[in-house]
């Protein structure tokens, strides 16, 4: 596993592409989450409450980065979509958790789909932590295979 | 033959379900439409709109307008970190009064509660409802505000709870409140809770969207006095 992340990160592209795909991911996220307000005033709140959800956001994103530009050097060496589709899944899961609350988000869905859309939303709100640490979960396990496959595809290179 | 049963037992299937939709979406409709503001003489739609003592001093220079939900876990949080700050420095101190408007969207109890604090306004209690409902809220629609919990609720605060049912079960105040939460929409531009509109004393109106910290409503407040 070692080998494969130093193979990859030894390209500094790949090095941009987590850090920029864990900063758009943290960066929505947190303004969806009303963790970052950008108006009237740029304010950042985490109050004891919301802590453990923050948390989860910041893991799940820098999972989401991991797990995204591994696939992407992967789709690169061998062509194979599999498991960018997983970590891309993992990744929306994990955003849609919470992120349907009392936002704008939410309001569009319900007024769109009606008591479907209100289920579903409430669904997503009430189930933010399991469905987030699932999401962390998947995201994890598309890291490990993907790093191990990786490995083991370079080693039948050489 | 079988294949051909099967397909009739589906078809007759679906249809039955395609009628039922249309018998609840109809009826729903028709619901809706019963309860919806009544026309006056001149055919022009009115509702008997229910005046609210705001929270504070009525010549306060500023005044608040939080537009909510009941069941919004964002509003509890501002109620439980922001609200008892601006309570403290701007509505104690004769600068601010805060109003309600009602935005109930986030699930089917979020309108009956919001229809509980106009009946219990009824006998003198608006705000000390509102606070309740807060302090009680637990998850969308599981339970904490239905029928029983707001009966139980209004028991709690004493209020003379047979006129609080018949208020209830009459749906006293469902056009009302639905008319707050077309106000909400289309007068106000919400499509979120908690939106707050603050408004200065020369009409000068800034519009916060979310759960803002005390710090952010201090500066807006502050620039308005």
């Amino acid at each position: 596993m070692n080998n494969s992340l130093q193979i990859i990160y030894s390209n500094y592209n790949y090095i941009l592409i987590t850090i920029t795909i864990f900063l758009i991911l943290f960066f929505t996220l947190s303004v969806i989450s009303e963790f970052l307000f950008l108006e009237p005033f740029i304010t950042f709140v985490v109050y004891p409450e919301t802590s453990l959800s923050f948390l989860l956001i910041v893991i799940l994103s820098i999972f989401s980065a991991f797990a995204i530009s591994m696939n992407i050097y992967r789709v690169k060496l061998i062509k194979e979509t599999k498991k960018i589709g997983s970590s891309i899944i993992g990744t929306v899961i994990g955003a849609s958790a919470g992120a349907c609350s009392c936002g704008p988000i939410a309001f569009s869905i319900i007024t769109t789909f009606g008591t479907a859309g209100s289920i579903a939303s409430s669904f997503l709100t009430i189930y933010e932590i399991p469905i987030r640490l699932t999401s962390i979960g998947i995201l994890g396990m598309v890291i490990l295979v993907t790093a191990t496959s990786l490995s083991r595809e370079c080693k039948v290179k050489f | 033959m079988i294949m051909t049963n099967v397909k009739v037992i589906a078809v007759i299937a679906v249809s039955v379900i395609i009628v039922i939709g249309l018998g609840v979406s109809f009826s729903s409709y028709m619901n809706d439409f019963e309860n919806s503001p009544k026309k006056s003489d001149d055919g022009s739609q009115y509702v008997e709109l229910k005046k609210i003592q705001p929270l504070g001093s009525t010549s306060a220079p500023l005044t608040i307008l939080e537009i909510g939900d009941y069941q919004c876990e964002m509003c509890k949080l501002w109620f439980d970190k922001t609200r008892p700050l601006i309570i403290e420095n701007y509505v104690n101190t004769g600068k601010a009064n805060l109003v309600f408007l009602d935005m109930p969207f986030l699930g089917n109890d979020s309108g009956p509660a919001a229809q509980a604090t106009y009946c219990a306004d009824d006998q003198g209690m608006y705000w000390d409802y509102h606070v309740k409902l807060y302090q009680y809220q637990q998850h969308v629609d599981d339970g904490w505000a239905n029928t029983e919990r707001l009966s139980a609720i209004a028991f709690g605060l004493g209020l003379d709870i047979d006129e609080f049912n018949e208020c209830m079960s009459s749906n006293k105040y469902f056009s009302h409140v639905n008319f707050n939460k077309k106000k909400s929409v289309t007068d106000f531009g919400a499509i979120s809770t908690p939106t707050f509109i603050i408004i200065g004393a020369d009409g000068e109106a800034k519009k916060l969207v979310g759960g803002h910290p005390y710090s952010t409503f201090e500066k807006t407040l502050n620039s308005l006095l």
